[in-house]
C-alpha cells in the first residue's frame, strides 16, 4: 500500500495563491476556511533579511497529534497514510484542532454554513452546489484530505496519483510553477521520494514528533 | 475603501482580525478555540468538575456526607452539563469512551463515569472503608486534575505543557475544594470551622506560591512559552492577572484570612473569601487558557 506525501519546492513558489484557490474550488470550502494557505514571513535581520514562502496544508503525519487526541476514533489514519475525519462520528470537542501544533483543521459551525461568499446577496448557484456536491456537518471539524475523492477515483480508473492529473490532489495540478510534487513516500524509487532525498527534504516542526509526510525543499 | 475592508474581514480571517491567511501562523499565534466564543464552557466545565472533586475530596476526610453530595454534584451536574454544552455534536458525548488509550480527554470521561457510579455508591451506602475512600481519594485528584492533564499533553501549546501545570490544578481544587467546605461547616454552626482555618492560611500560600512557579517554569520553558508570559504579565492578559488573580485571589483573601488570625472567624467572612477565590481561580485559569500560543510555522 502507498503512503501519500507531497513535496513543496519553496524556491519555485511565487505565492500566486493557485493552491488556495483552487483547493477551495475542489471542495467548496465556505468563506474563512482554508485548506491550504501560502505563507510569507521574513528570516534573518535587514540588511541580510529574506523573504520566505511556504505553502503550507495538513502534513498527513505519520505520527499524527490530532489522531491521538481525538477522543471518538472520528479523526483516523487510513493505510494509505491520508489523516481522515469521519463527520458522522465527530462529536466537536476540537481535542484535534487544539493538538495540531500547524494549525491545520478548522471548526465549521452555523455561522461558516451560513457564511455567503456576497455577504446580503444570498448563496450563488456556486455555492448551492457545493453544499449538496460536497456536504459539510456542522458541529465537527475539518481539514484538507489530499483531495482523497481523486486519489481514489483515480485509482480505480488504474491512474497513478501524482503523475496524472485527473489522480492527484487539486493544489498539484494547479501550481502553474511545479512546485509541488505528489507521490508515494513508501516508493524508493518516486519522485519525491528521490527530491527528498538529493534536496535534503524537512518537515515543518519535526521536534512534535509527528513525522510530517509534507516535505519542503529549496 | 469601506467596502473593501468589510469584504477582506469577510474573506479572510475567521476571528475577523486584520490578521490575513498569508500573515497567519508566522508570528506566536494563540489558541481561540478552546476559550473564544463558546470555548468559555470549556473554561467553565473544567471550574466546576474540578472544585466539585475538591469538595468531594476533602469531605472523604471528615466523612462529610453534606459535602461529598454537593462536591459530587457540582463536579457531575455543572461540570458535565457545561461540558456537554461545548461540544458540537452533544448527542454522540458517548463516542468519547472510545479511545482511552491515546487520547487523554477519552480517558477523562471514562474516569468521570467511574467516580459517577462509585460515588453515587459511596453517598447511597455510606461506605466509608479505607479501600473504597483510598479509591475515590484517587478519583477525585484524576477529576481534580483532569482539565489541566487534557491541556498539559498538547505538546503544541508550551504554556501548557509546562511542569507546573498539574500541581497548580491539584493544589487549586483541593484549595476552592477546603474553602467550600469550610464554608459549610461555619454555616451549619460546626465548631470544626475554626480548627479548619489553619488548612486554609496554609493553601492560601500554597496556591500562590504555585501560581508563581507556573509563570517562573513556563518562562523559562520555551521562546514561544515566554511570549505566553509576557502576554499575561505585561500584555492584554494582564490586567485579569493582577485584578482577578493577585488582588481579588490573592491580596484581598490574605487580608481576610489575617483578620481571622486569632480564631475569630465568622461565616460571613468565609463566604467572602471564598467568593473571592473563586472570582481569582476563575481569572488564573482564564489567562492559562487564554495566553496559551502555537509556535510559528516559518
Ligand atoms: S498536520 Fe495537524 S491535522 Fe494534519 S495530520 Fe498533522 S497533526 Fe493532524
Ligand atoms: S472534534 Fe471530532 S475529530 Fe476532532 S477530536 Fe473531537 S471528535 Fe475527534
Amino acid at each position: 500500500m502507498a503512503r501519500w506525501g507531497m513535496v513543496i519546492d519553496v524556491k519555485r513558489c511565487i505565492a500566486c495563491w493557485s493552491c488556495t484557490i483552487s483547493c477551495k474550488e475542489e471542495h467548496f470550502l465556505p468563506p474563512n476556511v482554508f485548506w491550504n494557505r501560502v505563507l510569507i514571513g521574513e528570516a534573518g535581520k535587514f540588511p541580510t533579511s529574506r523573504k520566505l514562502i511556504y505553502p503550507v496544508l495538513c502534513n498527513h503525519c505519520a505520527d499524527a497529534a490530532c489522531v491521538d487526541a481525538c477522543p471518538t476514533g472520528a479523526t483516523y489514519k487510513r493505510e494509505d497514510g491520508i489523516v481522515a475525519v469521519d463527520y458522522d462520528k465527530c462529536v466537536g470537542c476540537r481535542a484535534c484542532l487544539i493538538s495540531c501544533p500547524y494549525q491545520q483543521r478548522t471548526y465549521y459551525d452555523e455561522e461558516k454554513k451560513n457564511a455567503e461568499y456576497f455577504p446580503g446577496q444570498g448563496k450563488t448557484e456556486y455555492e448551492k452546489i457545493g453544499e449538496k456536491l460536497y456536504p459539510f456537518t456542522c458541529g465537527t471539524v475539518m481539514k484538507c484530505n489530499f483531495c482523497t475523492e481523486r486519489i481514489e477515483e483515480g485509482l480505480e480508473k488504474g491512474l497513478t496519483p501524482g503523475t496524472d492529473d485527473e489522480a492527484s490532489p487539486a493544489c498539484v495540478i494547479a501550481c502553474p510553477v511545479g512546485a509541488r510534487i505528489f507521490g508515494d513516500l513508501d516508493d524508493s524509487e518516486s519522485e519525491i521520494s528521490r527530491l527528498i532525498m538529493e534536496k535534503n527534504g524537512k518537515q515543518l516542526h519535526p521536534e512534535f514528533g509527528t513525522e510530517p509526510a509534507v516535505y519542503y525543499i529549496d | 475603501m469601506k467596502k473593501r475592508n468589510e469584504l477582506e474581514k469577510i474573506m479572510f480571517h475567521p476571528t475577523g482580525t486584520d490578521l490575513k491567511p498569508y500573515e497567519w501562523m508566522i508570528s506566536a499565534t494563540p489558541q481561540q478555540e478552546w476559550i473564544d466564543k463558546k470555548g468559555i464552557f470549556l473554561l467553565l466545565a473544567f471550574f466546576f468538575t474540578e472544585i466539585g472533586a475538591g469538595l468531594y475530596f476533602i469531605s472523604l476526610f471528615y466523612q462529610y456526607r453534606t459535602g461529598l453530595i454537593l462536591g459530587w454534584l457540582i463536579s457531575l451536574i455543572l461540570g458535565g452539563g457545561v461540558h456537554v454544552l461545548y461540544l458540537g455534536n452533544p448527542f454522540r458525548a458517548w463516542r468519547m469512551l472510545m479511545k482511552p488509550q491515546t487520547s487523554e480527554l477519552s480517558r477523562g470521561m471514562w474516569i468521570i463515569g467511574i467516580f459517577a457510579v462509585a460515588g453515587f455508591v459511596q453517598i447511597v451506602t455510606s461506605n466509608f472503608g479505607p479501600v473504597f475512600n483510598v479509591i475515590m481519594g484517587i478519583l477525585s485528584l484524576l477529576i481534580i486534575s483532569h482539565g489541566f492533564m487534557t491541556m498539559n499533553v498538547i505538546r503544541a501549546l508550551a504554556a501548557w505543557s509546562s511542569t507546573m501545570v498539574i500541581p497548580l490544578s491539584i493544589i487549586s481544587g483541593v484549595w476552592i475544594g477546603c474553602q467550600m467546605f469550610q464554608f459549610m461547616l461555619a454555616v451549619s454552626g460546626n465548631q470544626m470551622a475554626q480548627s479548619f482555618e489553619i488548612w486554609s492560611q496554609i493553601l492560601l500560600i500554597v496556591y500562590f506560591v504555585c501560581v508563581l512557579l507556573y509563570i517562573w517554569g513556563t518562562y523559562h520553558a520555551s521562546e514561544t512559552a515566554e511570549k505566553s508570559i509576557s502576554l499575561m504579565l505585561k500584555g492584554d492578559l494582564a490586567k485579569y492577572f493582577y485584578g482577578g488573580v493577585v488582588l481579588i485571589g490573592f491580596m484581598l483573601p490574605l487580608l481576610i484570612t489575617l483578620k481571622m488570625w486569632d480564631g475569630d472567624i465568622n461565616a460571613g467572612l468565609i463566604f467572602l473569601r471564598l467568593a473571592l477565590i473563586f472570582a481569582g481561580d476563575i481569572a488564573m485559569r482564564y489567562i492559562i487558557m487564554k495566553s496559551a500560543m502555537y509556535q510559528p510555522l516559518i
